[in-house]
């Protein structure tokens, strides 16, 4: 039993027990004899709780019982690196996805796309040269070619000069 | 009847809808061939491209995906020993195995031959089935909606693999998650916290992207990427012609193959994975050459491969019929209906029977289609060594961001997407079915606008679903649906295990 499953089910049933509680202010909402806006939230808010709990609790419980059984093995060092390396990969990719995010509208679609895909492909432990002159650049001149000229969706241009260069393209 | 397939074939057939099926065709097979991408993720990237598409040449380019995913994921499996669809794993055994006695020319006739012959018949069905089905349907009221979408739901959440409890949890979850929003009904705010953000619900188009396609990447990324390379001989289709007695010989196993992966297709949780496990299951059991399985036999291949895209046609049916979706690809199609301002089920059958045959002939020709497609691209799947995976992951992720952002022009749907892409790494990552959730977003509101309308009828009393047979008929297959895994595990699921 990983200890991670343990605090994921008590993450869920924090969640959504206090979600339960807001739903309970929803009760009375809606006209005088009909089911208001609370009764469908609070059946699943509720139901969601009761099945965290025994999530929980089925977690716990198997937790004790593989602690009071055969002691599993310590983890080499091998296995504690390369976890950390897999943690870190995963991170700095979702880093990189959330900062692409917050910049587009800022510097527009082009820019941020390019500066997106190398950091991306970086955080992906990519090497080859080619791939990292390359991919940048023309990954996203098909993107724009097909959502902002053939499909005409209108992509974010940034502020200031972003906005004047990226209407040199769309 | 005639006139509506006529104008539907006519409208097909035009050029630009037959683009679409190639394109779709094309970026299906290429979906369901790399193992990192599966055929959902693969037909939400391409629901960005359809936005500002005509609804029929949409539904062309989406079916065609659709059918090329389950039929993409068996050319790696036979040609690399890699399955790119789970359906794909009973193909991987006897495929591969064939293709390492030199015989990979044939096994790939086999394959082609078998999943369009699969298809096709599941389409057939569709076309027989979903008329029927929703002239029945018609008589539903919102108890009997009620009770379906909880059938549904609860299928789903048993049969969707690893635990029952988390199965549900993932459902329930999905269940809140679509009544976060303005009330349909009172109009009140709920769960939006005084944001605007929240204000219109949560978009599910914006949810799947991130639930399906982000964390998928997410997830892949942990892994070091896996280098295909093949150790089997391969010139071309011409090394090894099947003859037209190898097909004959074994019809009836492929009609019992393509019959059984229709109707295990419209079971909701169902799908092409369980479809090909139960097929191949039975063609060891009935085989009269015991010793080639797991060798290269012929006849598991050949059952494994018609079922998985027989699959496609009984899911069509359920989703035209009744608008309940039976897994994520055909959830995602129900996304595609509403951005063209339609809802699938009965009421579409009565209102928009062109639609409806479009779709018909749409999946017929996208079968058609497919047998050139997947002769024309084996040379190039051989390529796919040579793809740089770590560009083309970066690609997915901005089609992913141009996705969610194109629906509504909306920096906020960027922020949703990303927040369940997080939440959907962190599912896969404890093996909570996904399926479950995205169904409950899905049919959310449908299930709560219908309970809510029967207990108006019934001024307020619960009775109304089990005082009608149809409702209490469905609910009670929901209850023992639910029951069922608690007591024993489905035999279904039990077969394939053994299988």
């Amino acid at each position: 039993m990983k200890k991670g499953e343990i605090i994921l089910s008590a993450v869920c049933l924090a969640f959504f027990s206090y979600m339960f509680y807001e739903a309970l202010e929803l009760r009375g909402v809606g006209r005088f004899g009909e089911v208001g806006s609370g009764f469908w939230p609070l059946l699943s808010l509720g139901v969601t709780t009761i099945l965290s709990l025994v999530w929980l609790v089925k977690n716990l419980r198997q937790y004790a019982k593989e602690k009071g059984g055969v002691a599993e093995p310590p983890p080499t060092p091998e296995t504690v690196a390369a976890a950390w390396h897999r943690r870190r990969k995963i991170a700095l990719c979702s880093v990189c996805l959330l900062i692409y995010i917050i910049i587009i509208p800022w510097i527009g679609f082009i820019l941020s796309t390019i500066l997106f895909v190398l950091t991306f492909v970086i955080a992906l432990e990519e090497k080859r040269i080619w791939v990292l002159i390359i991919s940048p650049p023309m990954i996203t001149i098909v993107i724009v070619a097909v959502f902002a000229k053939f499909i005409t969706m209108p992509l974010p241009r940034g502020v200031g000069v972003f906005a004047e260069f990226s209407r040199f393209f769309y | 009847m005639v006139e509506l397939y006529w104008n539907a074939f006519a409208t097909v057939l035009l050029p630009q809808n037959i683009l679409a099926i190639c394109l779709g065709g094309l970026w299906g097979l290429l979906a369901g061939a790399l193992p990192g991408i599966s055929t959902s993720m693969g037909v939400v990237l391409l629901l960005s491209f359809t936005y500002s598409l005509s609804p029929i040449t949409a539904f062309c380019m989406l079916c065609a995906a659709y059918c090329g995913g389950i039929t993409g994921g068996s050319i790696t499996s036979i040609l690399f020993g890699i399955p790119g669809e789970p359906s794909a794993i009973p193909t991987t055994i006897e495929g591969y195995a064939l293709a390492k006695q030199g015989r990979a020319a044939y096994a790939l006739w086999l394959f082609i031959i078998c999943s369009i012959g699969g298809g096709i018949f599941s389409v057939l069905v569709m076309m027989v089935a979903t008329p029927v089905m929703a002239n029945f349907a018609l008589r539903f009221g919102p108890p009997e909606f009620f009770a379906l979408v909880i059938l549904g739901l609860s299928v789903v959440s048993s049969l969707s693999g690893g635990s029952v409890l988390k199965g549900f949890l993932a459902c329930f979850f999905g269940l809140f998650l679509a009544t976060v929003g303005t009330d349909g009904i009172t109009g009140g705010e709920r769960f939006t916290f005084g944001t605007t953000i929240l204000l219109g619900g949560i978009n599910f188009v914006t949810a799947m992207v991130g639930l399906l396609a982000v964390s998928e990447i997410l997830a892949e990324a942990e892994e070091p990427f896996q280098e295909y390379k093949s150790s089997v001989r391969y010139k071309g289709l011409r090394d090894e012609l099947p003859k037209l007695s190898d097909y004959t010989k074994h019809w009836f196993l492929l009609l019992r193959s393509s019959v059984l992966g229709t109707i295990v297709g419209s079971l909701p949780g169902g799908g092409a994975t369980i479809a090909s496990f139960l097929a191949y299951g039975d063609a060891c059991r009935s085989t009269k050459h015991p010793e080639k399985i797991g060798k290269g036999s012929e006849e598991g291949l050949m059952a494994a491969e018609t079922a998985n895209n027989a699959g496609t046609g009984g899911s069509m049916t359920i989703l035209l019929a009744l608008g309940l979706p039976g897994s994520n690809t055909t959830a995602m199609l129900i996304a595609a209906f509403m951005i063209h301002g339609m809802q699938p089920g009965p009421m579409l059958y009565a209102s928009r029977p062109d639609i409806i045959y479009g779709i018909f002939v749409a999946m017929l020709m996208s079968n058609v289609f497919l047998l050139f497609l997947t002769i024309m691209s084996i040379k190039l799947f051989l390529q796919l060594n040579r793809l740089p995976y770590t560009a083309f992951s970066a690609a997915i992720m901005i089609l992913c961001v141009v996705g969610a952002f194109g629906l509504n022009n909306s920096m906020d749907d960027l922020y949703i997407m990303f927040a369940f892409g997080i939440i959907g790494y962190v599912m896969r990552k404890y093996k909570i079915p996904i399926a479950p959730v995205v169904l409950g977003l899905v049919l959310g509101d449908l299930a709560e606008l219908s309970l809510r309308r029967s207990l108006l009828l019934s001024l307020g009393d619960p009775m109304i679903l089990i005082s009608r047979p149809i409702s209490l008929i469905l609910l009670s297959g929901a209850a023992v649906s639910v029951l069922w895994p608690l007591f024993k595990k489905p035999t279904m699921l039990k077969d394939t295990e053994n299988t």
